[in-house]
């Protein structure tokens, strides 16, 4: 009975998660120009012109691979010297330059977003692309700062001190023993922040300054003038990725560990 | 090569002293074990020497210079750690030739010296296997072996049996002493147990608190301990409170007989140490140092049987063979011969349990 | 052997001075800016000018043209962003706590997948989600369409269930109406931070020791006494965090309140949009008023903190 009752609970909430997403998934093989719920008339047209004949939202979303992946890449290499400084100090002040890097993550992004705008448009650089991508790079450190300090936290001390007694200095060390068992959690921390840079609205939406615009600016700036089935193609895109992206980190990296599980317990 | 030889070494973290002036020789080509309690400083000393720790103060010389100021990756001594510190992301031949390639020594030549290594640890054929394949000897094995590829001057290990278990241990002491001697490196093994650190030593420094107690072969640790807190740390021993007197001593009051402990001037405060196993039990004896004893437990080891003694000396332990006294029961009398030459007087030290 | 002096510094250090001081540049001047900027003159019909004026604090608490006329709009306007997060994080936070302590019965690898769906729908952009929910709720398809089609409304309409939803502003005399009202916005908030619920929540209760419930279990404990005696006490500091963190990650929302929220009651975040990049382009006040957001949420961490570590006591 309690059992019943459990799983009755975890489908509930399931269903309650997935519900939306079908719905927008669904909503994309509406053949007419408004989005119906159930789809009227289904056709796959939507994906090509999603992702080949109309030129809005094909450059919308080779710009969000762009900033994507720039982002994301700048803010593993960001994020790798705080965290090494963290594992390897442990004092107040790497402490400190830790819980500076985190503050833009951490707090409300609108608030962030407001100070990027001031701040682009002091160095005449809103509307940039490149202004976009730092944005985001340092919005997301946080993501990889998390996943390799965790990975740090996993090395054991005992082989640095090893690799000491057989003539390896720090650069040595970090280079033959370090680097290669962070390179999971180094590639989880890219994924992280590639994945919500990808997702991200509010900070990009304020910098781009309709410059460019990445598809979430894009679906959302639609939003306003009403739906179109092509925006749910690229909410399931989107999906897609996201999925995909976390299904790797699952198979190579261990998920439970990264969220911060007690993986000593159960593994 | 000669000796290595430490002079008053010091290790202070805050104000608590790891090692207190620490003063010793390593011999060249013999293996010396640090033996102690846990937090006794070994470990703290072994890491001095490998250069995992700067020393507060002293020397550490070796071939005529001092070594201290420089570091671990410099002085390249090779050190097997208590969990081994095997590299998970290489496999086993690329642990042994770790310092060889980050020296840049040329493939073909790391790979036969790592091989050449594997086959001196017998595991000449797990050269391409992953560290989470093997065993727990085996990575011990391992371990040894990435330690001596780069032929260090001084081999260090530190408890390096405690991961293993109890049957695996025996015979990787053996095997680890044989291989010693056949190398000849000079060689330091931390250890906190007295069995493994008997099996394997020419030489054993006994320390405590920071301080060393003893420096000796593990016949003169064991017959002969320095001090209360040696008697009572190696094998088993009864220690006893007592007085000088002319011929002997005086534990409460009974006066036991003392041979061989040269003269002996009255009225010192002195501890008097008996190996349970020197203690010799009877029905009805009445030789020199006889004192009856009440049984109050009886501890049945399979070769040997431990009875414990209440009497006017003290509680007395003996150890005789499992085969004697087969019937004795708690609360049977007894009676215990502490023969003369088995008893040793040692200086009494404060803070020692017996 | 020759003594060879130790290594002054490590290699990483220059290197790494550089490094940090870039990527704290860019993490702090933002936040200053703005925090300087809410002190600037915005000139009429032209941008703004540096200056150390108080005025556009005064106008969020009082109004412009106080003392002679006294405006409550934008301690309205926080007022509803407060309102919205606190609702939709103990919301959040309530219902995701059973059910990660359903979850973490599962297998590793149950676990694992429920993972990954969840951090696929974290992810999963607010402007998606929104659509998402706009089509069920959009009157023009959706569910009240859906309640049309299969008869409910007019079953509502029969017994009186219409008229309630109507007070509630839920309903138009011809059917439901969920857009826009209060009901969709908190749904929409709650929905958007229920797998960060999860997230959070998961590596505490995951630790939570098996021996320990079945210790209170031999002693007697029903599964739902555990829970109230033993889980919730356990796993409290952690519930509070949850909620302070998806709180603050709340107060900033955009998308669903400009989405789902009656233009009555909006939020500060939208009335910021409007001010630095909007119609009004008001960048001091802007500014001034992401000043008051951003202390609003220092100020919920900060008497967590402090709640958390008053009742956390020892550990």
């Amino acid at each position: 009975m309690g059992k019943l009752l459990s799983r009755g609970f975890m489908c509930g909430a399931a269903i309650w998660i997935i519900f939306p997403i079908i719905v927008v998934c669904l909503a994309a093989l509406n053949s007419g120009r408004t989005m119906f719920f159930p789809p009227e008339d289904p056709t796959l047209a939507r994906f090509t012109e999603f992702f080949l004949t109309e030129e809005i939202w094909v450059r919308s979303l080779r710009t969000s691979f762009v900033v994507a992946f720039s982002s994301a890449g700048l803010a593993v290499l960001a994020a790798w010297p705080i965290a090494y400084g963290l594992w390897r100090r442990n004092d107040r002040g790497s402490k400190l330059i830790a819980g500076l890097a985190l503050m833009p993550f951490a707090l409300p992004p609108i608030v962030f977003g407001v100070g990027l705008v001031f701040f682009w448009g002091y160095l005449g650089a809103l509307g940039n692309i490149w202004s976009g991508i730092i944005s985001h790079a340092v919005l997301f450190p946080a993501l990889p700062l998390t996943t390799l300090s965790i990975g740090l936290q996993s090395i054991d001390r005992a082989h640095l001190d090893a690799a000491a007694t057989m003539g390896a200095n720090e650069a040595t060390a970090f280079r033959t023993i370090i680097l290669p068992q962070m390179l999971p959690f180094t590639a989880s921390g890219f994924f992280f922040a590639l994945v919500l840079s990808f997702n991200e609205f509010i900070v990009i939406f304020f910098v781009s300054a309709s410059g460019y615009s990445t598809v979430t600016v894009q679906i959302f700036n639609s939003l306003r003038n009403g739906f179109t089935p092509t925006m749910a193609v690229g909410a399931i895109t989107f999906l897609t990725i996201s999925a995909l992206v976390f299904s790797l980190i699952a198979r190579f990296g261990n998920l439970p560990q990264l969220l911060g599980s007690d993986s000593s317990k159960s593994s | 090569m000669s000796d290595l030889v430490l002079e008053n070494l010091r290790k202070q973290f805050g104000s608590f002293v790891a090692v207190d002036g620490a003063d010793l020789t390593f011999e060249n080509g013999k293996l010396t074990a640090l033996l102690g309690p846990s937090g006794c400083g070994k470990t703290t000393l072994l890491r001095m020497i490998a250069g995992l720790e700067s020393p507060s103060r002293g020397k550490i010389m070796l071939n005529g210079q001092d070594i201290a100021p420089l570091t671990a990756e410099q002085r390249k001594f090779g050190m097997v750690f208590q969990s081994f510190a095997l590299f998970p992301h290489l496999n086993v031949a690329r642990n042994v030739s770790y310092s060889l390639r980050i020296a840049g020594v040329d493939a073909k030549t790391r790979r036969a010296r790592a091989q050449e290594l594997l086959e001196l640890v017998q595991l000449g054929d797990k050269g391409r296997n992953r560290i989470g394949e093997l065993s727990g000897g085996q990575r011990q094995r391992v371990a040894i072996a990435r330690a001596l590829a780069q032929n260090p001057e001084i081999f260090l290990l530190d408890e390096p049996m405690s991961a293993l278990d109890a049957k695996l241990r025996n015979d990787m002491q053996m095997e680890l002493r044989l291989l010693q001697q056949q190398l000849g490196i000079t060689t330091i093994v931390v250890t906190h147990d007295q069995r493994e650190a008997m099996t394997m030593a020419d030489r054993i420094v006994v320390m405590s608190q920071g301080r060393i107690e003893q420096v000796g072969t593990p016949q003169e640790i064991y017959h002969r301990p320095a001090n209360p807190f040696v008697a009572s740390f190696i094998g088993n021993a009864n220690l006893l409170q007592g007085r000088t007197i002319k011929n002997g001593v005086r534990v409460d009051q009974t006066e036991l007989i003392v041979k061989g402990q040269g003269e002996l001037v009255p009225g010192a405060e002195v501890t008097v140490f008996c190996r349970h196993e020197a203690v010799r039990l009877s029905t009805d004896s009445l030789g020199e140092n006889c004192v009856p004893g009440l049984v109050t437990f009886v501890r049945d080891e399979g070769v040997a049987r431990e009875i414990h003694l209440e009497t006017p000396v003290g509680r007395i332990t003996a150890e005789i063979p499992g085969s004697f006294h087969e019937t004795v029961r708690i609360g049977d009398r007894l009676i215990a011969e502490l023969s003369p030459d088995t008893l040793h007087l040692l200086p009494v030290a404060e803070g020692v349990a017996a | 052997m020759t003594a060879l002096p130790l290594p002054a510094r490590s290699p990483f250090k220059r290197l790494g001075l550089l490094h940090v001081a870039v990527i704290l540049t860019l993490a702090t001047i933002p936040f200053l800016l703005v925090f300087a900027i809410s002190f600037g003159h915005k000139v009429e019909g032209a941008a703004w000018v540096w200056s150390l004026e108080f005025s556009n604090y005064k106008r969020f608490f009082v109004g412009s043209d106080y003392p002679d006329t006294v405006s409550f709009l934008y301690l309205k306007y926080l007022w509803y962003s407060v309102w919205y997060a606190l609702v939709a994080a103990v919301l959040a936070v309530a219902t995701a706590f059973p059910f990660v302590w359903q979850m973490i019965r599962l297998s590793r690898r149950a676990q694992t997948l429920w993972l990954v769906f969840f951090l696929c729908s974290l992810t999963f952009s607010e402007v998606f989600i929104v659509m998402g929910w706009d089509i069920l709720m959009s009157n023009r398809s959706g569910l009240p369409m859906l309640f049309r089609e299969t008869g409910i409304t007019d079953w509502l309409k029969a017994n009186g269930g219409l008229d309630l939803l109507r007070e509630w502003g839920l309903a138009t005399p011809r059917n439901v109406r969920f857009k826009p009202s209060q009901f969709a916005t908190i749904l929409t908030l709650t929905y958007l931070v229920w797998p960060y619920a999860v997230i959070l929540l998961y590596p505490p209760i995951s630790k939570i020791e098996r021996e320990v419930i079945e210790a209170a279990r031999t002693m007697g404990a029903g599964p739902l006494t555990v829970m109230r005696t033993v889980v919730t006490p356990m796993v409290r500091t952690p519930l509070i965090g949850a909620v302070l963190l998806l709180f603050v990650f709340l107060l900033g929302a955009y998308v669903t309140i400009a989405v789902f929220a009656d233009p009555s009651s909006h939020t500060l975040s939208i009335s910021v949009y409007e001010a630095v990049r909007g119609a009004t382009l008001n960048a001091p006040f802007g500014a001034a008023q992401a000043v008051i957001l951003l202390l609003t949420a220092a100020g919920v961490l900060v008497i967590g903190q402090r709640f958390m570590s008053a009742k956390s006591g020892g550990r």
